[in-house]
């Protein structure tokens, strides 16, 4: 790639970054609330102190896991938005193995708990997966029906059968011995991060350097292709979903035994939306990923923030992640040409 | 025996086409822009903004045509936002559209609290909603009654709309050069269609319906806004739409379905039957309907395949013939 194009791109992106903030500011002042103590509470919300950073790190795990858990599919060209439900039945089962099973010594109780959340949402993903490889049903249709089948059935342990018969809807809490150990204690940030980190380096490597990577890329690359040099292309997309639902799984157990305790009944908001939206605007580049989530995250985190002291309203932010991602994902908003020569080739 | 007679009665029917109107005014958002070649995930947001700009205007101005008009607007001009992002800026729609929905429950959000200083949903005390169509002669019998009278205006219009939709899909030249940038693109510009212009046509109009469906879901359909009220329509909308293949009158075939589905699935709470499991009913039949659509799409397009490969086979005169299948 040229350098002058490279600079463009550059600009391009800072410039996408800007806009919305700029538009933001003019909202706010528009408000009546000072745009620069907004965005200044803001960063304060996102990073000062143990609180807002620790939060902004809990909040970074699930994001990045959801968005890790949909770049694998998208590596076959299987469009998973259904990571949510994995989400929501990793943290069902990981709740319920974890009061549930009792006397056991902390390592066991808590890899045993990641094991049941990680299978829960291994098999949840897999159900559309086979759906949409054995009779091509459309995963973008199916994968969102099944979101709502699992939050509805999560709703329904949480209500009746594990309910803690307290005010809220939420389960009964989860034994000491299956939580995970809290890093910067005002904050719910928890060792699910290093774990989160560490799944993320070993998918990483193993799309980029396994020959199970190169079954995977080689069949969202060219299906046919990789159907016709032997490899079975139907037990690839299964098996794809079913890592992706276990890495969901998996985020949601995070959540569970690291950051609630219990789960209560809607506890995500959507997270795995989020996490899909970073993939999407990194256009499944695993670099990119990681700033990216860790963007989305603190976004949300320092709105709180900037809520609680200045009064402009998180849905304010919402909305402008939502203009942010537009923007990012916009091929050449602001066309910049510094190479008459390079003309051509965008 | 007895909970089965308490939940097929007659009224099962109003009740259905009920439940199936703003699905169906949904369908016809997403059958068109399908047909275009399009999957516009973005409806879902897109009938958000119409729901509440329409009961918002419909509030102030007190009439419901003002209403629908802003609901229908705010349905362009959603959708003229994914589509110049689509095609100007060559987007991947998923992630326009999903940024779009994302956008309309923030915004939405957000212009609730700065307007009328509530959140999560807006009840008004007189509010303005779609007329109700009541037929005098009927009104004398509760069977009748409940079969012809007091429907919301979209309900009787909702099956017109979709032989519209028909009609103009598949007996229009209009709707005939929207097909076939859907079906195969190149082919269509080298006909001398402008295929950008079609694509974009494509997606306003999708846009009027889904702002219609909006309108109907937050003045028809119920009389109050609440956040997400859409809740998934627009995604079952797209399911339906696939359902159909594109066909207008299949899809909405598809979405009585749904909406039969969800008003057995209302009376049954009433039985006792966890409300949970009730709720997941027109999500599973929505993916049963999708599977059964395929297999039966696959056994077709089988048939078809196999057709062709023996016509191919005829056609390489024996060069490949060792290796053609």
């Amino acid at each position: 790639m040229n350098r002058r194009i490279n600079l463009s791109y550059g600009l391009n992106f800072i410039l996408s970054l800007l806009l919305p903030f700029m538009l933001g500011a003019i909202i706010i002042a528009l408000l009546g609330h000072d745009p620069q103590e907004a965005f200044r509470e803001l960063f304060r919300g996102a990073f000062v102190g143990r609180l807002s950073l620790g939060t902004t790190l809990q909040k970074w795990v699930p994001v990045l896991l959801t968005g890790l858990a949909f770049c694998i599919t998208s590596q076959v060209r299987y469009f998973n938005i259904g990571v949510e439900g994995c989400f929501y039945m990793g943290a069902l089962f990981s709740a319920g193995a974890g009061f549930l099973i009792t006397g056991l010594p902390a390592y066991l109780h808590i890899s045993l708990c990641f094991l049941v959340g990680i299978f829960a949402g291994a098999i949840w993903a897999t159900i559309p997966g086979m759906l949409r490889a054995w009779w091509q049903v459309n995963e973008s249709c199916s994968t969102i029906m099944f979101n709502y089948v699992a939050i509805q059935f999560a709703s329904f342990m949480i209500v009746n059968p594990w309910s803690a018969k307290s005010a809220a809807s939420q389960t009964v809490p989860i034994l000491p011995s299956a939580a995970l150990s809290r890093l910067m204690p005002p904050s719910r940030a928890n060792s699910g991060l290093f774990m989160a980190l560490t799944l993320y380096i070993v998918v990483f490597w193993a799309i980029k350097k396994t020959r199970l990577g190169f079954k995977l890329r080689s069949t969202g690359g060219n299906p046919f292709f990789t159907d016709y040099i032997g490899f079975d292309t139907r037990r690839i997309v299964v098996l794809a979903t079913a890592i992706s639902g276990a890495v969901g799984g998996f985020a949601g157990s995070i959540e569970t035994l690291g950051v609630y305790g219990n789960i209560i009944d809607g506890f995500s908001g959507w997270v795995a939306f989020d996490g899909m939206l970073a993939a999407l605007i990194s256009k499944n580049n695993l670099w990119l990923l990681p700033v990216y989530s860790f963007m989305i995250a603190a976004l949300k985190t320092g709105a709180l923030g900037m809520e609680r002291f200045t009064g402009v309203p998180k849905a304010l932010i919402d909305t402008l992640i939502a203009i942010l991602i537009i923007f990012l994902t916009m091929e050449n908003l602001f066309r910049f040409r510094f190479s008459r020569r390079e003309g051509g080739t965008k | 025996m007895e909970m089965l007679s308490s939940i097929f009665t007659y009224s099962l029917l109003h009740a259905t086409l009920r439940m199936s109107t703003p699905v169906i005014l949904a369908t016809m958002a997403a059958v068109v822009s399908r047909q275009g070649g399009i999957t516009n995930i973005g409806i879902e947001g897109t009938m958000l903004f119409g729901a509440y700009f329409g009961f918002v205007s419909a509030y102030v101005s007190g009439s419901w045509i003002w209403g629908l008009a802003a609901s229908v607007l705010a349905g362009v001009l959603a959708s003229a936002v994914i589509g110049v992002v689509h095609l100007k800026y060559n987007t991947h729609i998923f992630v326009t559209g999903f940024a779009v929905n994302m956008l309309a429950l923030g915004l939405t959000r957000f212009l609730l609290q700065q307007m009328f200083h509530v959140s999560g949903a807006l009840l008004v005390d007189r509010p303005v909603t779609l007329p109700i169509l009541r037929l005098s002669i009927a009104e004398g019998n509760p069977i009748t009654a409940s079969l012809f009278s007091s429907y919301s205006l979209f309900e009787p219009l909702a099956p017109l709309l979709v032989a519209g939709v028909w009609y103009g899909l598949y007996r229009t030249s209009a709707g005939l050069r929207l097909r076939s940038v859907g079906l195969h693109e190149p082919a269509a510009r080298t006909a001398g269609i402008d295929v950008r212009r079609t694509k974009m046509a494509a997606i306003l109009l999708s846009g009027v319906f889904a702002g219609m469906a909006g309108a109907h879901l937050s003045m028809g359909y119920s009389s109050m806004f609440v956040e997400n009220m859409t809740n998934g329509r627009g995604f079952m909308a797209l399911a339906a739409a696939n359902f159909g293949g594109g066909n207008p009158l299949y899809a909405c075939l598809g979405c009585l379905v749904f909406g039969f589905s969800d008003s057995v699935a209302i009376r049954l709470q009433s039985t006792g039957f966890p409300a949970q499991f009730v709720l997941m009913i027109p999500y599973l039949v929505t993916v049963v309907v999708l599977t059964s659509a395929m297999i039966g799409h696959l056994r077709r397009s089988d048939a078809a395949r196999i057709a062709r490969k023996l016509a191919d086979e005829v056609r390489v005169d024996g060069k490949h013939a060792d290796k053609t299948w």
